[in-house]
């Protein structure tokens, strides 16, 4: 069992890293992405200057501690997309019937499916998730946290679509549903949770779970607890168990489209 | 003029048949709409006035310019032209018997139409319900028109420039997100006024201003002066943004290899 695990690591590893180094062949569009989205991450750095020049703390946070939250949006984000990209397009792959290549693998096909490819402007994301530690205060405790964190987020967030996307095995314009709340979680996602009312932080935690992917992250980074430490570990392990549990549901009812597609 | 005219109209048409996309549009603008009334309501929770601003008029305002982002930005269409260039396919399209740039403008504004007029409503039954009425008056509705088809056509043509970079580096998405952010952050979420005064004279001179700022105001707080100036900023803009998407476009072109096939 435990071989089979770290085999299953590995090839995806290996997905990954072919898939970054062909994006790497144009290195001109390569650096562009990256740098560009730094810059386009730190460009909400002047909303927030001019936000808090009106009012001292917005939520009850001070401005740090919003680009923080933006940080950890941000790295977590970069981790989805960079390590599941196929996650978010997984409805695309249901409904066309381009499963197939992946189902005659002898290895788990959620996995092989979320990791065959990577979106390189994500390493942006995850370099500027980096960067606002930086500005927060780094420390070797802070840097420990923070990765751990944005792992947790980023499989949540892949996770979370990939459970909304799952429901094109049965409705076929559910593709709408996934791009929906993918887009939702990232708006939410950078603004203080203190500004939403507590009926709307309900549907933080359930509908949209934007709550466990970057609002308790990043309360273990303003003060770290054991309990809420283990809270983030078996939220991300009940998110896990009921993605697979819905996604193997749903394969059983995939049709192919009897499609050619090589995989290089 | 005549085939212009008949390539807006196929294009309408052609989007009228799948109206039904713009409902999805109109969730994700309900939803960034809640989280932008949250975040103001909180700002002013404890004063009347921000910058000249009342309550009731920041929620209109960022009502008024969201509206106008998710109404007139028409990313697939932008993204089609950069992959036109990037497979060569654009050599289709530049033999034909017109202007290949007036086109795109033209196409674009067809496919902004529909989507334009509904989201219009959306943000007059919104604010309506959820801020109040507006003090408007018929009277302003001609001036409004102007500026908003101004601001239409200016941002359009500065994403199509950005899409005709592509032509110099293959993926031009990147440009695309600093111009998005830029008018996000100068000028749609917060207005003009909330800025230091430092960067308010630097604001003036950035497209959000004749894009999101010049129409939002005239809707909110109209008065003749503020619309000259908007209207005299939008013409200039649109001049210059002319002139250099033609000039991105002949230089560009010379770049395109087709390799038959």
């Amino acid at each position: 069992m435990l071989m089979e695990v770290k085999k299953q690591i590995k090839i995806s590893l290996l997905s990954i890293k072919y898939s970054i180094m062909m994006q790497m062949l144009n290195k001109v569009t390569f650096i562009t992405n990256v740098i560009f989205m730094i810059l386009n991450n730190a460009s909400f750095i002047i909303q927030w200057m001019v936000l808090f020049n009106i009012k001292d703390n917005v939520g009850g946070l001070s401005f740090k501690q919003v680009i923080l939250l933006w940080g950890i949006a941000s790295g977590t984000y970069g981790i989805a997309h960079l390590f599941f990209e196929e996650a978010f397009n997984l409805s695309k792959l249901i409904v066309n019937g381009k499963l197939d290549s992946f189902i005659v693998q002898p290895k788990n096909v959620l996995i092989s499916v979320v990791t065959s490819r990577s979106k390189i402007s994500a390493l942006g994301d995850l370099i500027y998730g980096y960067i606002v530690l930086l500005f927060y205060g780094i420390t070797i405790k802070r840097f420990i946290i923070f990765t751990f964190v944005n792992i947790c987020g980023g499989i949540i967030i892949a996770e979370i679509s990939i459970i909304y996307n799952s429901f094109c095995f049965w409705f076929v314009k559910a593709d709408i549903l996934g791009d929906t709340i993918n887009n939702t979680m990232l708006n939410f996602a950078t603004y203080p949770e203190t500004i939403f009312k507590k009926s709307v932080k309900l549907i933080l935690y359930t509908i949209i779970p934007v709550g466990f992917s970057t609002y308790m992250p990043f309360k273990l980074m303003l003060k770290f607890g054991i309990r809420e430490f283990f809270l983030l570990i078996i939220s991300v392990l009940i998110i896990s168990l009921l993605t697979f549990g819905i996604f193997n549901k749903g394969l059983k009812k995939y049709s192919s489209s009897n499609l050619m597609v090589s995989r290089i | 003029m005549k085939k212009y005219l008949h390539i807006y109209k196929v294009t309408i048409l052609d989007n009228i048949q799948y109206v039904s996309n713009i409902v999805l549009r109109i969730l994700s603008f309900a939803i960034i709409i809640f989280v932008l009334f949250n975040l103001w309501k909180y700002m002013y929770s404890d004063q009347e006035t921000i910058n000249g601003y009342s309550k009731s008029q920041i929620l209109w305002y960022v009502l008024i310019t969201e509206g106008i982002w998710f109404g007139v930005r028409n990313k697939n269409f932008t993204n089609e032209i950069s992959d036109s260039i990037k497979s060569g396919n654009i050599a289709y399209s530049i033999n034909k018997p017109y202007n290949y740039v007036s086109y795109l403008i033209v196409k674009n504004l067809g496919d902004i139409t529909i989507k334009s007029l509904v989201f219009v409503l959306v943000v007059s039954t919104i604010g309506t319900i959820f801020i109040g009425r507006l003090k408007f008056t018929i009277l302003q509705i001609p001036f409004v028109l102007i500026a908003l088809i101004f601001s239409a056509l200016i941002f359009s043509i500065i994403d199509i420039s950005i899409s005709l970079i592509s032509f110099w580096i293959e993926d031009a998405m990147p440009f695309h997100w600093v111009f998005d952010k830029l008018v996000l952050i100068f000028g749609t979420i917060i207005p003009i006024e909330m800025f230091p005064n430092s960067i308010k004279t630097i604001f003036s001179f950035f497209p959000t201003y004749p894009i999101m700022y010049g129409p939002a105001k005239i809707i909110i707080d109209f008065n003749f002066n503020i619309f000259c100036k908007i209207f005299l900023v939008q013409g200039i803009y649109l001049i210059c943004t002319i002139i250099i998407m033609n000039l991105l476009y002949k230089e560009g072109v010379k770049k395109v290899n087709v390799n038959g096939g």
